[in-house]
């Protein structure tokens, strides 16, 4: 504890006007860094000078065309002034003074090269970073038919960049903070003033403020800091790759939170209709929108609930299934020697399985595995009698529904909690699942992400937000912005933009 | 107050429907039956004056004492003794109406589907799944109920629907056979359910707007309407004079239905939304009974409560009646003068002592102050 506090008495410390104290001090705290390069040299032959840098995470070709040849040409009449430098010498845009040695170090591992020069307190900063990065791809696990292909990358500035280069008003405003005792990782808010609520980017800021850890290597960490009911299943934010999608949610009123390092941007509030939707639900025609939207409630119902209907009916309600079906769904399990909830659990927790080996195995190897899990769950198990060939088909179906959910953590929360809800549907029955179903309800109910509640526009009903929840209205009817709180930018767009053969008239 | 939250009209309107309803659905076709004979869809329509009245009478009540509930205002209504004890019947009325109820559900669930359950499980596993939705407070079971409510009368039509090829309209003549007596003896058993409404006065102080939410408990009262006479003429277009000696009329009407082959048997789909709307009717009457308890005893907070009295719940529904026969012969005979005593004649004579109270207190403060005082 003393040992730390000493070191922030330090580095808060101002520079000394001698090179060779802030050298020597530069020096200890960059004792064993072999990363860090000292570059001493003379400017104009005279004044003694260090250079600072991080190995890598600075442009070389320009230190050496637009700081050093500069410096070590220069005439030197008199003492060097640092601002004369700034002024004069040095051809770089992004400069600046800097004082303390906190300054120095953060600048440095910024990937800004530093420049210290003897009887000067100050030192100069110039912001030429540059380091190796992934180029902009498109998002694997957001793809997309129809519309931008670009994603969220793992460098920070660039992400702002895409942002930007969709909402050019200066209206987009940006605050930037530092999570992260070790790390010291950049995390940006991102809102739009006069559309987001003010006490929103309040909450936010003061919830990123309060976390206290030593680093922040992806954006769950935050999620999991900054989450209204921590131990909820349910995702209260979303996070995505897509600017497009943070681009749509900052013109809603919502804040992005960007964190370097990750290409996931989180936004917040969120409901959990906007984890049922996918861009392209805005894209294509808002009928083909509409009828997707109501495929993926469908299916989220059948990837929550049919395998425990399927052992519930088979234990309790057999007399729902029609005639014909029973005798050859009766037929098909004659074999079997387990009850059709250890059936059940048998081939979910496999499907599971397999799900998850298919995501950590390298590609090539992945299709092997998926084609030895289609022969193990499908074929054999059923030729072994293990499992009957309806149960088969009903995991299947549920597998595939839950691909149709557009949120990876949304499908998450389906698949923990299908568990449960099949042990209930063994021990009650239809009765289990209606319990169940009653749970999640309530408990969605209780939800809130930011203050605004989870199933909103649906519980409590706001009659001007259902037609982006229930079906996807035309672009032209959504002329009222969806709201959080009551204060808001309520105009979105004017009336009366439909368009229609009479306005050729106009 | 106990209560934080807030909750809208509409959203008070969806939490009493099903309040009422839900078990009007099993038992009151072939209760109203026995009295009535076919003219026994008209009993609800005679019946519904009880509701528009209550819903009047909590109206009137809380306009006196805004948001107070009844536990509370009975005890300046009536003094502080006087008060507490009438806040002590409903509370122990709620008590036992909430047991009857979770008997009623325990009763269903065993005989329908649950054949060899224990009833404590079928009814605790109930109380556990509402005493969540208690603790989340009000705004949470308005929420919910806007998410369960619609989808539980939406599948009800449907099943009406269903049911149309089945139904043979002449069950319903001749209309009045034996002049109106019938179908107003009738009557008294579903005004008691319609009594329920005063549960509105438990509720009316936490909604944001008082005068919209007496419209929509007027509304509340005509969806119930409709739902009953909806429920009875199917009962009596299927069964005809059949149908008082059925215990769950709707139940058998759901085995009525065979479309292609494919859809019949719905009785368990029938079972799934009649759970759905049951939940929402014993969260509504465990709530009251949780808040009612806290402001009787002057507690700072429901919430500790809330686990207790549910477990209390639980038992006085095992312990209510000996069967499902003693609990439908209770609802049918002595419990409707029960509860219509308590929840239409109490509530009517606490509102006579209130205004008579204020007239008095208006009257002594224009006296002493020589200026009328403005409410």
């Amino acid at each position: 504890m003393v040992l730390v506090e000493q070191q922030t008495i330090l580095s808060k410390d101002r520079l000394s006007i001698h090179l060779h104290d802030n050298v020597k001090k530069l020096e200890s705290i960059y004792a064993d860094c072999a990363d860090i390069k000292f570059r001493y040299f003379l400017i104009g032959n005279e004044s003694k000078a260090v250079l600072i840098y991080v190995d890598g995470m600075s442009n070389v070709e320009e230190i050496d065309n637009n700081l050093l040849t500069p410096l070590m040409r220069l005439e030197l009449e008199k003492e060097p002034d640092i601002h004369a430098l700034i002024e004069n010498t040095l051809t770089v845009s992004n400069i600046k003074e800097i004082q303390t040695y906190d300054d120095v170090v953060s600048e440095v591992s910024s990937g800004n090269p530093i420049i210290l020069i003897d009887h000067q307190s100050k030192g100069i900063s110039a912001g030429i970073p540059k380091w190796e990065k992934r180029s902009l791809q498109e998002p694997t696990t957001e793809t997309v038919v129809r519309g931008p292909r670009d994603g969220f990358i793992e460098t920070l500035s660039t992400n702002i960049v895409l942002l930007r280069r969709k909402i050019r008003s200066p209206k987009l405003k940006i605050k930037s903070l530092q999570i992260g005792r070790y790390s010291q990782t950049q995390v940006v808010i991102m809102y739009i003033e006069g559309i987001a609520d003010q006490t929103l980017i309040e909450e936010v800021q003061n919830r990123l403020n309060r976390i206290d850890i030593d680093g922040i290597l992806e954006s769950g960490y935050i999620e999991e800091f900054i989450k209204d009911h921590p131990y909820s299943p349910f995702p209260l934010m979303l996070d995505t790759e897509r600017p497009d999608i943070a681009a749509a949610s900052l013109l809603e009123g919502n804040v992005v939170i960007l964190t370097d390092g990750t290409p996931f941007a989180l936004i917040a509030p969120t409901t959990f209709y906007s984890l049922l939707q996918s861009p392209e639900d805005y894209y294509e025609g808002f009928i083909i929108g509409t009828l997707i939207r109501w495929l993926r409630y469908v299916f989220l119902l059948v990837a929550l609930l049919l395998p425990s209907v399927y052992v519930a009916i088979l234990t309790y309600h057999q007399e729902m299934i029609p005639t014909t079906l029973l005798i050859s769904v009766a037929k098909s399990r004659e074999q079997i020697p387990f009850p059709a909830l250890v059936e059940a659990l048998i081939m979910e927790v496999s499907f599971e399985a397999l799900r998850e080996a298919g995501i950590r195995l390298p590609k090539n190897i992945g299709s092997a595995v998926s084609i030895v899990g289609a022969l193990v769950i499908g074929q054999a198990a059923v030729s072994a009698g293990l499992v009957s060939a309806p149960m088969v088909m009903a995991v299947a179906i549920t597998g595939i529904a839950s691909f149709l959910i557009p949120r990876y953590s949304a499908s998450i929360v389906l698949r923990i909690l299908r568990f449960p809800i099949m042990f209930l549907a063994g021990t009650l029955g239809l009765v289990g699942i209606m319990l169940a179903l009653l749970t999640i309800i309530v408990h969605m109910c209780t939800l809130r992400s930011f203050g605004v509640p989870y199933l909103q526009p649906l519980a409590p009903i706001r009659n001007s937000e259902l037609k982006d929840s229930i079906i996807r209205a035309p672009w032209w009817s959504f002329k009222k912005r969806p709201h959080w709180t009551d204060d808001y930018n309520k105009v979105r767009q004017p009336n009366g933009q439909q368009p229609s053969p009479l306005k050729g008239k106009e | 107050m106990l209560e934080q939250g807030k909750i809208s009209p509409v959203q008070m309107a969806l939490l009493m429907i099903p309040a009422i309803i839900a078990t009007v659905l099993l038992l009151v076709p072939s209760i109203t039956a026995k009295h009535a004979h076919h003219d026994l869809w008209l009993s609800p329509i005679w019946a519904c004056g009880t509701g528009f009245f209550v819903v009047f009478l909590s109206y009137k009540l809380n306009k006196l004492f805004p948001e107070k509930t009844i536990i509370e205002y009975s005890e300046h209504a009536l003094g502080k003794i006087l008060g507490k004890l009438v806040g002590g019947i409903f509370l122990f009325f709620y008590f036992h109406a909430t047991g009857i109820m979770v008997r009623e559900y325990g009763e269903f669930v065993s005989g329908a589907a649950l054949f060899h359950t224990p009833m404590a499980v079928i009814i605790g596993t109930m109380v556990l799944v509402c005493s969540f939705a208690v603790l989340g407070g009000l705004e949470v079971m308005g929420r919910a109920s806007e998410i369960i409510v619609p989808v539980v009368i939406l599948l009800y039509i449907l099943l009406f629907i269903l049911l149309i090829k089945d139904l043979e309209v002449k069950n319903l003549f001749p209309i009045m056979e034996k002049g109106i007596r019938p179908s107003l003896m009738g009557s008294i058993v579903p005004q008691s359910w319609y009594s329920e409404f005063i549960l509105v006065s438990f509720l009316l102080p936490y909604v944001t707007n008082q005068k919209k939410g007496f419209k929509w408990g007027l509304i509340a009262v005509f969806i119930v309407l409709f739902l009953m006479v909806l429920t009875n003429i199917m009962a009596l277009l299927l069964f005809g004079n059949l149908t008082s000696s059925l215990t769950y009329p709707v139940m058998v009407a759901a085995r009525y239905i065979s479309i292609a082959d494919f859809l019949e048997h719905l009785e368990s789909i029938v079972m799934a939304i009649w759970i759905a709307g049951t939940f929402i009717k014993i969260t509504v009457f465990y709530y009251v009974l949780a808040l009612g308890t806290a402001q009787w005893l002057k507690l700072s907070d429901y919430r500790p409560i809330v686990l207790p009295i549910g477990f209390l719940i639980l038992l006085q529904g095992l312990w209510a009646a000996r069967d499902l026969q003693e609990l439908s012969h209770f609802l049918a005979t002595s419990g409707a003068i029960y509860i219509l005593s308590i929840q239409v004649v109490l509530p009517f004579i606490l509102l006579l002592c209130a205004s008579i109270r204020k007239k008095l207190g208006q009257r002594k403060g224009n006296k002493q102050n020589e200026t009328p005082v403005n409410h």
